[in-house]
């Protein structure tokens, strides 16, 4: 009974599960590889429970012959099966169609704990390959190998009229702005000149003594001329302050005498209320000379 | 006609009166016209005028000197920490019989006389006091015993030291307006006279020093009567009431105006307020007296550039971080205004 039983078991196991040690490597085909192909392999190895591949002992992309390469390796694990995926390159130029061997390779087992290691040894056994010639082409034969290359397609014709409009028209438009950002910056030849405010002064006046002469343009004409003078000191200036800007503008000293009756009209004009007194006391003419020769003084400063 | 003749010689007279007043007062104080000037302004435009400066420049010998130079009836006080407004209207004592008794203080003992109050070292008094010289300085009135006295020939002079910032009550703003000028003091710098004020004797004895000036070369009593008819005598011309008015605008937007200050980002947000219809109106009074003592009948735009900074500085109020640089900030806007705003 127990010798039956016992068989009965081993058939029953048999199938669902190889024998502890077995090793089997699939390819999807052994034939009709090229040169260059690239060769999918499945080794599977069926270890005892508690055993694992030593990673260590995994075979490494490289060279493998001088015609194959492995390109990679993976590994996964379920159970008690253990499974390998190489990819292999092979680089045999075949001349006719042939088998070649891959070599096999060594991988080990190891069943670790604390106190110690077990290992157990797997041989995957080599297996073969078969290989074909690529077609053969067979170009004229020419003296300079650099003949074999072809030339380049021929490229489109461009027309070089439009670029160069608008580089002409963009250049064009470029050197006004760069005239109108040179006066903003005042750039070299485009330095402000000092303002000659004595010179604006004279020509207000001069158009005013064209005109008839009225009260408001007598106003109007002292007006132009305090302009002149506060442009010059760059403040405003009152009658007082006129020894003050002399002795700042030493050029106008000469006309102290002419500017210090000027400022004494405007006040009689002004705030003396007395228009008629001031303008015979300084008539507009007169202001206008004194306009005119502080004018010829900056000019001449 | 009459009248008007009549008051033109007065007020010849006046300026007489006026310029014996200033040397009487060039004589005590050296190197100190301008202030002189100032003080004298004042004196005729009936405004009272707070001196600051340094300590030890002159601030008390001038206003005695001015006090005796004036003439009239004159109190002092001193300001203190625990001085209380009641401390200056009524004296508290106890009498020969013991019992408690009440009498009129400094500020009412001379009453309808008393010219010249004089308030040294304001700002070591509390805000309390102060209030009480509002209505004094601006109605010239006060009510105590029951009833209001008057004080029409007041003026108030007070000193404040700028050194000291410990124990100092900051004057409130209403208060500093109803001064007419802030005089700021400097010690002179040229060198005989700095020598003379080291060296002449006559310069340490204070009290001999005042005693020596010609006293009551002003009349109190006349004083309100001359200062109105300077003020009615002095004519403004319509383009000097737009050089004020413009001058005024600058001063409060003086970002409007085109005023730049260096070192300012904000300037439209610089002056946050003061510059009040009252102050200019003290500006037009003083340039009138000025004029007047230029011996003109129209003002001019420098009578009102000499007194500007006195009557006007002291009535704008900056925004708060700037107010602590107020010393430099002001003075420079003033300038900037004069410079700014076109004259005729």
């Amino acid at each position: 009974m127990r010798p039956l039983l016992a068989g009965l078991l081993i058939l029953l196991a048999a199938p669902a599960a190889a024998q502890p040690g077995a090793v089997e490597v699939r390819v999807p085909r052994t034939f009709g590889y090229f040169l260059g192909d690239l060769v999918e392999a499945t080794v599977e190895v069926e270890a005892e429970p508690g055993f694992a591949l030593q990673a260590a002992s995994l075979p490494r992309p490289g060279p493998v012959t001088y015609w194959l390469d492995l390109r990679s390796v993976e590994t996964e694990s379920a159970g008690t099966r253990h499974r390998l995926r190489l990819t292999y390159q092979t680089f045999y130029a075949a001349i006719d169609a042939r088998t070649l061997e891959v070599p096999g390779f060594p991988l080990v087992l190891t069943s670790g704990d604390a106190h110690g290691a077990t290992t157990a040894p797997v041989q995957v056994p080599g297996w073969s390959l078969g290989l074909s010639p690529l077609r053969e082409v067979q170009p004229a034969r020419r003296a300079d190998p650099a003949e074999y290359l072809r030339p380049d397609g021929p490229g489109p014709r461009l027309d070089p009229a439009p670029p160069r409009d608008a580089a002409l028209v963009l250049a064009g438009l470029a050197l006004p702005a760069l005239l109108l950002l040179a006066r903003d910056r005042a750039w070299w030849p485009l330095r402000p000149r000092p303002a000659r405010a004595f010179a604006e002064a004279a020509r207000r006046l001069a158009a005013l003594a064209r005109g008839p002469e009225t009260e408001a343009g007598y106003r109007e004409g002292l007006l132009a001329l305090h302009r002149g003078l506060d442009a010059k000191a760059g403040r405003r200036l009152l009658a007082d302050d006129l020894d003050a800007f002399l002795a700042r503008h030493p050029a106008y000293r000469p006309q102290a005498e002419s500017l210090a009756r000027f400022f004494a009209a405007s006040r009689l004009a002004f705030f003396g209320g007395a228009v008629a007194e001031a303008r015979t006391r300084l008539p507009l003419a007169e202001a206008q000379a004194t306009a005119r020769r502080l004018a010829a003084v900056e000019r001449a400063a | 006609m009459n009248d008007i003749r009549r008051d033109e010689a007065m007020l010849t007279d006046w300026r007489a009166a006026a310029r014996r007043f200033e040397a009487a007062l060039a004589g005590a104080v050296l190197g100190q016209e301008a202030v002189i000037r100032l003080v004298t302004i004042a004196v005729f435009a009936r405004g009272h005028v707070l001196l600051e400066g340094d300590v030890g420049v002159g601030k008390t010998t001038l206003l005695r000197a001015v006090a005796r130079a004036m003439g009239g009836a004159y109190e002092r006080v001193e300001g203190t920490v625990d001085m209380m407004p009641t401390d200056l209207v009524y004296h508290t004592y106890l009498g020969e019989d013991g019992r408690p008794r009440i009498e009129p203080g400094p500020v009412l003992a001379a009453s309808d006389d008393l010219a010249i109050f004089f308030f040294n070292e304001i700002n070591r008094a509390r805000p309390q006091v102060h209030a009480l010289l509002l209505r004094l300085m601006a109605e010239r009135s006060l009510t105590a015993f029951n009833r209001a006295y008057r004080f029409p020939l007041l003026q108030v002079f007070a000193d404040r030291n700028r050194v000291e910032r410990e124990e100092t009550f900051e004057l409130p703003a209403a208060a500093r307006d109803r001064f007419l000028m802030e005089i700021g003091m400097e010690a002179p710098r040229e060198a005989d006279i700095r020598r003379a004020l080291a060296f002449d004797p006559r310069f340490h004895d204070t009290d001999r020093l005042v005693a020596g000036i010609e006293p009551g070369i002003l009349d109190p009593a006349a004083l309100a009567g001359i200062a109105a008819a300077i003020q009615h005598g002095v004519r403004a011309s319509e383009a000097i009431e737009t050089y004020v008015i413009a001058l005024w605008e600058a001063l409060v937007r003086p970002q409007a105006a085109g005023i730049r200050l260096p070192g300012i980002d904000d300037m439209a947000g610089l002056v946050q307020g003061g510059a009040s219809p009252r102050g200019v109106a003290a500006l037009v009074r003083a340039a009138r007296v000025r004029a007047w003592m230029e011996e003109r009948d129209w003002l001019v735009p420098e009578d009102i550039r000499a007194v500007f900074a006195p009557v006007m500085a002291h009535r704008v109020f900056l925004e708060p971080i700037h107010e602590l640089d107020r010393a430099e900030i002001v003075p420079a806007l003033c300038r900037a205004v004069f410079e700014t705003v076109p004259a005729p």
